[in-house]
């Protein structure tokens, strides 16, 4: 009975099955596939066979031949891999925390919560490189961050003009946290409506003071969210890319051969677009393959610790 | 403790623009609760029973009105300062707890008046009482025995309960292995060792220049208890949830989470979260609607016994009549936020003041007609149902006869004749489905004994006249004759 009619289900999904093969699995199997070619040619499909070398060239393993170095392999382990870790794990959680705690008391106040909501969820529907060049200006050397905190002349995001990897990182954080939060506090917000008002008034019956109610009683019921929002997160943050090309975008026409704020995704894009005309999409393909057992990993670890913390 | 309603009333404003006029929830109720009565609040949905519940928790603020614990003005008092047990409609248990850390919960927010107590050379006098006496110990433990194995978690349960120790020291005490025989000999060596400990213990608060009486309770410079104002201890905690736990039979279940329990389960832990603070009024809301039919039979009759053995003024808030009437000491029956009637189960029943409180208690039902009064009888139809003691000038009126007023014999002056639909029997008695012109209503049923033999068809019945009440036809107000 149920199974009868079961090919006219594949047939109302094949469309939409097609394209999922076509422009996503195959993709993902092809990547790994490339990331194991030697001197993999992208226009013929010619190749030299199977080889580790890419990994072992990306990673710093292997060392590098003579003479290719403009190709700039190292620069996935020297600075894009630990940027991206970097930007993730400063980020994330305080982008997390401050959402949470923006969440929590936006739901405790009753006036103008709407407009404030409003407000929060408002960078959610700009643009990311718009933002990313309004961020740029407001942390030029003439900007309002150094006018606000009286810095004088500071230049922060042109590492050409004075600033240095350390200002720029500052600024990449602070814009990762501030674009990740609408989303966040959207899902937060959401969540802590849908507690029933009974465990509030149940927390007060039995005089709770609030930060306790908070702590102890609102967060775990929430705690499905968080893991989401937190996962998620992750996920984001270790495919970091746009914020570059927003923020920092100028200071490579000015200084093509500073790559020290590269990022993971960054690194890929590079590669494939090619430097001097050379492209090496085995080195991009064996790049994409690490960030996807980065990312396989820690979100396995957060589900693992999640068992015992999350709360259904 | 005591309860007093004055003239409480709750109203929604509503918003004269969009012509939505005012809501009143809860109409000018008075109400007087008596210490240790347990107080029926009943009425069909919407009567305003559940907000006059929650004014009383704090948890709504009266538009107008006052609130009495005992001479204690609560009006404007905060909900957490009230000292109420509350138990939810739909229990709102911590779901991220056990069931052990939900009736915790509360104590670990009370800060208390108590003396302060040596703890340390309290847990030591306690352990070597236990130890004492050895077989007591053993067979607590091996009382404990599941498909004969000892766990420590759960002797340490049974020795808790064998000595009202906490379970923390209880399991202290199971760690020194004195309910196996082999270590017998171990007794006396394990008394020295902690009367030494209780020794020390006593000379070190000695040499603080402290007293202590014979209670380890501390003792101020006139020997008076010292009392502060402190949090409750791990051990005070665990021995007030032993208790309650065991009052609501629920001590197995302590580890579990609320969503791995029954309904009654879940039920039965609401209320131990409610009773563990020693609240002064207890207050349900709804508490049985979530149970199926059996169940709310059994947990009733727990809600009672608890209450019983408690003596807590408690406030129960159903919609269901029957509930209220097998275990309320009062009952206060309410439409649209008026009260009213209140009083005894039972004589709410036999005397309701309306014909609202007629129809609204009994189960099946009262069956309503519409009849007039003439002379010295009153009519249903051209028939004299019953007999008055003097004449009455004629008025129409509905005539409420309750299903069990109905005599299946035959009465050549008084009676009323009805047409039976259907026969129902439940064995104990026996149901008759019925039809009348005059009647209002869904549904004429009639209850007989089931030793009478019914047939289909046109049936007259006598009435028992102290189950036929009269009601006036414009205001629905009882007219006693």
């Amino acid at each position: 009975m149920e199974r009868k009619n079961n090919y006219k289900a594949w047939l109302y999904l094949a469309p939409i099955l097609i394209f999922i093969f076509l422009f996503t699995i195959f993709p993902i199997i092809n990547t790994f596939i490339i990331s194991f070619l030697k001197n993999y040619n992208y226009a013929t499909g010619a190749n030299e066979g199977f080889t580790f070398e890419n990994y072992g060239l990306i990673l710093g393993i292997t060392e590098r031949i003579p003479g290719v170095s403009e190709s700039k392999m190292l620069d996935f382990i020297r600075y894009a891999l630990p940027n991206t870790l970097l930007i993730t794990f400063v980020s994330v959680p305080i982008s997390v925390i401050l959402a949470l705690v923006i969440s929590i008391l936006l739901n405790k106040i009753k006036v103008l919560h709407d407009l404030f909501q409003t407000i929060f969820f408002l960078p959610y529907v700009t643009n990311t490189i718009a933002v990313g060049m309004v961020f740029a200006i407001i942390f030029s050397n003439t900007g309002l961050f150094n006018n606000i905190f009286g810095l004088g002349n500071v230049n922060w995001v042109q590492e050409g003009l004075g600033s240095t990897w350390g200002k720029c990182m500052f600024v990449l954080c602070l814009y990762v946290i501030w674009t990740g939060l609408p989303f966040k506090i959207l899902i937060f917000s959401s969540a802590l409506h849908n507690i029933d008002q009974q465990y509030y008034d149940a927390a007060r019956i039995d005089a709770t003071p609030k930060w306790k109610t908070d702590l102890k009683i609102v967060l775990p019921l929430i705690s499905p969210q968080i893991l989401y929002i937190t996962i998620t997160s992750f996920i984001t943050g270790f495919k970091e890319y746009n914020a570059i090309i927003g923020l920092f975008n100028r200071s490579y026409t000015i200084n093509p051969n500073v790559h020290d704020l590269y990022t993971v995704v960054y690194y890929i894009y590079d590669q494939i677009q090619g430097t001097n005309g050379t492209r090496h999409l085995e080195y991009a393909a064996a790049g994409a393959v690490v960030l996807f057992v980065i990312i396989l990993i820690f979100t396995l670890i957060q589900m693992k610790v999640a068992k015992k913390r999350v709360h259904y | 403790m005591e309860i007093k309603l004055v003239a409480l009333t709750k109203k929604y404003p509503g918003d004269v623009k969009k012509g939505i006029k005012d809501t009143v929830a809860v109409d000018n109720l008075s109400i007087d609760i008596k210490d240790g009565e347990l107080l029926g609040l009943l009425g069909p949905s919407g009567c305003g029973k559940s907000t006059t519940l929650y004014m009383i928790a704090g948890l709504k603020d009266p538009t107008s009105g006052e609130i009495y614990f005992d001479d204690e003005d609560v009006t404007d008092l905060e909900a957490e300062k009230r000292g109420i047990g509350l138990v939810f409609q739909n229990y709102a248990l911590y779901p991220h707890m056990t069931v052990y850390k939900n009736i915790a919960f509360p104590l670990t927010n009370l800060r208390v008046s108590a003396p302060k107590k040596a703890y340390k050379a309290l847990s030591y006098k306690l352990i070597l009482d236990v130890i004492s006496d050895r077989e007591r110990l053993k067979k607590a433990t091996l009382k404990s025995e599941i498909d004969g194995k000892i766990t420590k978690d759960n002797a340490a349960l049974y020795i808790a309960y064998e000595y009202s120790i906490s379970k923390y020291l209880a399991k202290k005490i199971f760690s020194l292995g004195l309910h196996d025989d082999n270590n017998k000999d171990k007794v006396d060596e394990y008394k020295t060792y902690f009367e030494k400990k209780l020794q020390e213990e006593k000379e070190k608060i000695n040499s603080k220049q402290k007293k202590i009486d014979d209670n380890f309770v501390y003792l101020d410079e006139n020997n008076n208890p010292l009392i502060v104002k402190r949090k409750l201890t791990k051990d005070e905690i665990d021995r007030l949830i032993l208790d309650v736990a065991r009052l609501v039979q629920i001590d197995e279940y302590l580890d579990r989470k609320p969503a791995e329990l029954s309904g009654g389960q879940q039920q039965r832990v609401a209320i131990a979260r409610a009773l563990v603070k020693k609240p002064r009024v207890l207050l349900l809301d709804e508490p049985l609607s979530n149970l199926d039919a059996r169940l709310r039979i059994k947990t009733r009759e727990e809600i009672k016994r608890i209450q019983r053995e408690t003596n807590i003024t408690t406030i129960f808030v159903t919609h269901d009549q029957e509930e209220a009437m097998s275990i309320c000491d009062d009952i206060v029956v309410m439409k649209d936020g008026k009260m009213m009637q209140f009083g005894a189960p039972q004589d709410v029943y036999k005397n309701p003041s309306d014909l609202f409180v007629a129809k609204f208690l009994g189960n099946p039902p009262i069956n309503v007609f519409k009849g007039y009064i003439k002379d010295d009888a009153v009519f249903i139809g051209d028939e004299k149902i019953m007999h008055l003691d003097h004449k009455e000038n004629y008025r129409d009126c509905y005539v409420g006869i309750r299903p069990e007023a109905f005599i299946f014999e035959h009465d050549k002056e008084y009676h009323l004749t009805l047409n039976i639909d259907s026969i129902q029997s439940t064995g104990k008695d026996t149901s008759l489905i019925c039809s009348h012109p005059q009647f209002v209503g869904d549904q004429l049923k009639v209850v007989i004994d089931s030793d009478s033999n019914p047939v289909l068809g046109k049936k007259d019945f006598a009435l028992k006249y102290s189950k036929v009440y009269l009601f006036d036809m414009k205001d629905e107000k009882r007219i006693e004759l």
